[in-house]
């Protein structure tokens, strides 16, 4: 059974916001979520090894530098920006 | 009751990589904020990374390095959680593959102190705050780093030292790092416990996170050490948690309450594959491991004849090593080798960074042969260090120094016109220095080099002048 | 329609039939009118298009010779980033980002002058099934346009649907592609994991997502898979294409392929739907191919399988939509965190976080095993369950979906039951295999029906031989033409 507590404490790992009048709605909607999610232990088998989907191995990168980006452009998309930094004002 | 200190250490060192460890932007310190960045560097949606080649081969050699096992397989993991310095909200690391395991670190007593493990991560971006803003700057983003963790083995605050300092001394050694503990490329989180002396069971540990020079973990440790027993002995109880320390009181206190209690969610990186170690590659970096520090003054002292003080120092640092290696190559007394370095050598290099570095005027082939030529009995006993002292001063090898009638020890006559000579011709510089300037001599002695075109003793040189002056 | 519609225009265009320019304009004022029904595209790049036709046309002027997809109309899901074109995944927290570069896809793309005409609809950041989870509202389906177009690429499904693009990409996580493509009737092709780079799509689920073709006919799924599936050295997991181009075999005889049924693919299956199967493969057994029939019991556990991984992954992928670098901020906030926290509360939609939560309940401490560990391993046994299946046949034969189009506003009012209705197409993505939708018949109420085709791993040119040669014995018999946009 998924609780209020389960869900707003999730919530906080995920920064996410659950208004007092969403948490019932939303509780109930987890539980069911992690009950279906529950019948996968309904298999008898452990299952098997699982790497990665293809197998693959050492996709590496030579250390050769290339140029960065203008900082305007890494800047560009940013809601508030100061002396090339990008900003968190403070707010009261 | 007495208490004994109980330390494990995590300690994060930056790769000397070209490159970040999942993009190709540059790792180079400094630089105007977000210049260093690309999508990747700030974790614009769609990005990937690619890891660096040689950061995974760096994190190899510090393992083979401490006496590591190192995995074949390995793979990268996702730690998450939110901050606004970990632009993809998840760091990559290693979880439960990490690619070494169970070395350790032999301090100068014989002790080991054991490594559990040294992983592959990504360092974060820099926050700044000012008035209540919060500014980011993401060029440290994506440094590649490795973390070496240790068990708690650490007994004192001198195991403490000494342990940093063999890993920045092993670390600079193998080339991988240069372990600037103030440019923030070596930083240490300390665990710290006590428990009473005899006491096989761990007390409650505190951590003190990011310590960024040797000094400073030395008072924090002292200052956790005694919060802990005296916590303790007035019947409280340790609590555990993360502690910042504070160079300017002294003190530590605590960086979070325990209502952030994180829960990282470690998984598998499903954006980069397994790494895959040969033992063929392996062979071929522990091939690029040079000899070690420890046991290079083994040999200096068993084999070379240097006392304990002489081989410690000649080892301590690479280039040094390798210089006075390279100086003793047929030379019958490696023991007069090392003097001249410690001396002379020594006497010019103020700083730590001088002596990793290394520079001197003369190259260790130039101090062989003014060594070889003592040993076969051709420069005078009284002569041998102003040689040194002139070819340290000129960067010139022995041969345009020591004349026929040099290596005889005889007094030329022509010098003692030259003096005197020096002494008309720089009045200035004369007055200068009788009314304190002491450096003006230089200019003197820097005359008699001139018009002996090298080949006067400069130290002599300048007692001479003191004299004639007087 | 077994002639398809990319050598058709491109046929046109070398003929000097038609200039790249008036087909791009006719392209873009049928948008204009059947957007208003369609919903499909978000935004329109009329001058990127109009700009990519004139040098089209001037190439043709000098006499030179176009590539395959050189001057064709076509579209983008809106989660593969277009360097100064908004890509924003259709949810607010992207409310205004503009890439500064391009997806590897898009670079490919565009450097053979492919006519970008606009981004199209989707479900939020590919949550969903219907495309209704979209902060734009929803694509509709260009056969009844009060039924949804599917999802998660809804809009691009659509677009090619109702003709307003030749054709388009679009990402398939757990049928993204298939399912929408199967509920429009057209094509929809999700390649093996690794043939198509991932670089510049927006994340969803990265060990789930491919990026692949939502097109008119099998031939055009053939030449733009052909062009896409090319190693990228940006992204690790790519491998690119293995063997010769796809579209040199789609030809190809299919005596005594086998094709394979897995029972368990029709357990719960609409009967209409399971009839198209049928017929199916009474066509195949005309054309020489051999019916196997087997059983897939790994497949129980798909579903839940696929929730748990894809969500996992999501509550990593989503946690950088802090309102920092780029995309919505929340406007007042007393703190960091509290500005963090409101952004992705408003930000994101219903559905995502649904997501996000269960993806970070799975990963978190105490439930790892018992969930996301769990999952991981039986993704293992589907993927061998598949291996095996394959030794026995040449390519599995499946309903795409279990239904046809939802009605509109059906799907998100209940999402678990949504998301069984997902069952046929996850497997694929779970097994890293390709797979691909093609339009088999209709239902009583004229909504199409598709059906899959799914191969073993980078065995595209199989599942494509055999869809082109279904699609060529059937003809216009299943295909069903809208009544909405370009016809030349």
């Amino acid at each position: 059974m998924v609780s209020h507590e389960d869900v707003l404490g999730i919530a906080r790992l995920c920064k996410l916001y659950i208004a007092d009048d969403e948490l019932d709605s939303m509780t109930k909607v987890m539980d069911d979520i992690i009950r279906f999610a529950d019948t996968i232990n309904n298999a008898s088998e452990e299952g098997a090894e699982f790497d990665n989907i293809n197998n693959l191995s050492n996709a590496f990168r030579e250390d050769e530098v290339v140029p960065s980006y203008d900082r305007e452009e890494i800047l560009k998309n940013a809601n508030d920006v100061d002396e090339g930094h990008f900003l968190v004002r403070k707010r009261v | 009751m007495k208490y004994e200190m109980v330390a494990g250490f995590e300690t994060h060192i930056e790769l000397a990589t070209n490159t970040k460890i999942f993009c190709s932007c540059t790792t180079e310190f400094g630089g105007e904020s977000n210049t260093h960045c690309c999508p990747i560097c700030i974790g614009l949606p769609g990005t990937l990374p690619k890891i660096n080649r040689q950061a995974v081969k760096y994190a190899v050699m510090a393992g083979l390095a401490t006496n590591c096992e190192i995995a074949n397989i390995s793979k990268m993991d996702r730690k998450n959680y939110c901050y606004p310095d970990l632009p993809k909200a998840y760091q990559i690391s290693q979880y439960d593959k990490p690619i070494c395991e169970h070395g350790y670190v032999e301090l100068s007593s014989g002790k080991k102190i054991r490594l559990t493990r040294i992983h592959i991560e990504e360092d974060a971006g820099k926050l700044i705050h000012k008035r209540g803003d919060t500014y980011v700057d993401y060029n440290r983003g994506g440094v590649p780093l490795i973390e070496i963790v240790s068990e708690p083995d650490i007994r004192s605050v001198e195991e403490a030292k000494e342990y940093v300092e063999k890993l920045q001394q092993v670390m600079r050694y193998i080339g991988i790092s240069d372990c600037k503990m103030q440019e923030g490329s070596m930083r240490c989180d300390v665990n710290i416990s006590v428990r009473p002396v005899g006491s096989e069971e761990y007390g409650t540990r505190t951590e003190i996170k990011n310590m960024n020079s040797i000094t400073f973990i030395g008072k924090a440790m002292e200052y956790e050490f005694a919060r802990q027993v005296d916590l303790i002995e007035s019947g409280g109880r340790v609590e555990q948690e993360t502690l910042r320390y504070d160079d300017v009181t002294n003190t530590t206190s605590s960086m979070r309450g325990k209502e952030d209690a994180h829960d990282y969610r470690y998984f598998r990186d499903p954006d980069l594959v397994t790494i895959h170690v040969t033992d063929d590659e392996i062979d071929e970096l522990r091939a690029k491991i040079p000899e070690l520090p420890a046991v290079k003054k083994q040999r200096y002292v068993s084999e070379l004849g240097l006392n304990e003080k002489d081989a410690q120092n000649i080892s301590k640092y690479r280039k040094i090593a390798e210089f006075f290696e390279e100086a003793i190559i047929g030379v019958k007394t490696p023991k007069t080798v090392a003097n001249f370095i410690i001396g002379q050598i020594f006497r010019r290099l103020e700083t730590e960074a001088d002596k990793e570095e290394f520079a001197t005027a003369i190259t260790a082939q130039q101090l062989n042969e003014l060594v070889k030529l003592i040993d076969a009995g051709k420069v005078k006993n009284n002569l041998e260090k102003s040689t040194l002292e002139k070819m340290l001063y000129t960067g010139k090898s022995v041969n345009d120094f020591i004349s026929e009638s040099d290596m005889a020890g005889r007094d030329d006559a022509a010098l003692t016109e030259l003096w005197q000579r020096a002494v008309e011709n720089n009045p200035n510089a004369i007055a200068d220095y009788k009314n304190g300037k002491q450096k003006a001599i230089k200019a003197v002695v820097g005359f008699i080099m001139k018009e002996s075109r090298g080949r006067a003793d400069a130290a002599a040189a300048e007692a001479k002048i003191l004299q004639l002056i007087k | 329609m077994a002639e398809g519609k990319i050598k058709h225009y491109s046929d046109m265009l070398q003929k000097k039939e038609i200039s790249c320019t008036e087909l791009t304009e006719a392209f873009l004022s049928n948008i204009e009118s059947a957007n208003k029904d369609l919903n499909a595209y978000v935004t329109v790049t009329a001058d990127t298009a109009l700009n990519t036709a004139k040098a089209v046309d001037k190439k043709l002027s000098l006499g030179e010779m176009l590539a395959p997809l050189e001057g064709i109309p076509m579209t983008l899901k809106d989660n593969i980033s277009t360097k100064g074109i908004p890509t924003t995944c259709c949810s607010k927290i992207l409310e205004g980002y503009t890439p500064i570069f391009n997806a590897t896809v898009w670079e490919i793309l565009s450097a053979n002058n492919a006519v970008l005409l606009g981004k199209t609809n989707m479900d939020e950041f590919a949550m969903g099934s219907s495309c209704e989870t979209s902060c734009f509202g929803g694509a509709t389906n260009p056969h009844n346009i009060n039924h949804v177009a599917g999802g998660s690429s809804g809009g691009v499904a659509s677009a090619v649907g109702g003709n307003i693009a030749v054709y388009g990409l679009g990402s398939d996580t757990g049928g993204s592609i298939r399912q929408p493509a199967s509920f429009c009737g057209i094509v929809g092709l999700k390649p093996s994991y690794g043939a198509v780079s991932r670089f510049g799509l927006i994340a969803y689920a990265s060990s789930l997502d491919q990026i692949g073709p939502v097109t008119s006919t099998v031939e055009d799924a053939a030449i733009v898979y052909d062009a896409i599936s090319a190693y990228d050295k940006m992204d690790s997991t790519s491998q690119g294409r293995r063997g010769e181009p796809t579209a040199l075999s789609i030809k190809n005889d299919i005596k005594g392929m086998k094709i394979g049924i897995a029972r368990e693919y029709l357990d719960g299956v609409r009967d209409d739907v399971k009839l198209s199967i049928e017929k199916a493969c009474e066509v195949y057994k005309s054309l020489g191919a051999e019916i196997v029939y087997f059983n897939l019991p790994a497949l129980k556990y798909a579903l839940p399988v696929y929730y748990i991984l894809a969500c996992a992954e999501a509550s990593s992928n989503l946690g950088r939509y802090d309102g920092i670098r780029y995309g919505y901020r929340t406007s007042s906030y007393k703190d960091v965190n509290e500005m963090i926290c409101k952004t992705r509360s408003e930000g994101f939609g219903d559905e995502v976080k649904r997501r996000i939560l269960l993806g970070t309940y799975v990963l978190s401490a105490g439930y790892y095993d018992a969930y996301y560990k769990k999952a991981q391993n039986l993704r293992g046994s589907i993927l061998n369950a598949f291996k095996d299946a394959f030794k026995n046949c040449d390519v599995i034969l499946a309903p795409t979906v279990p239904m046809t189009a939802f009605e509109k506003g059906n799907a998100i009012s209940d999402p678990i039951e949504t998301y069984l209705t997902d069952i046929c197409t996850v497997p694929v993505n779970i097994a890293g295999l390709p797979g691909i939708s093609i339009p088999c018949g209709c239902d009583a109420n004229g909504l199409p029906i598709g059906m899959q085709l799914i191969g073993n791993t980078f065995c595209e040119s199989t599942i494509l031989n055999a869809a082109w040669q279904y699609e060529n014995a059937v003809g216009s018999e299943v295909f069903k033409e809208s009544p909405y946009g370009v016809k030349i």
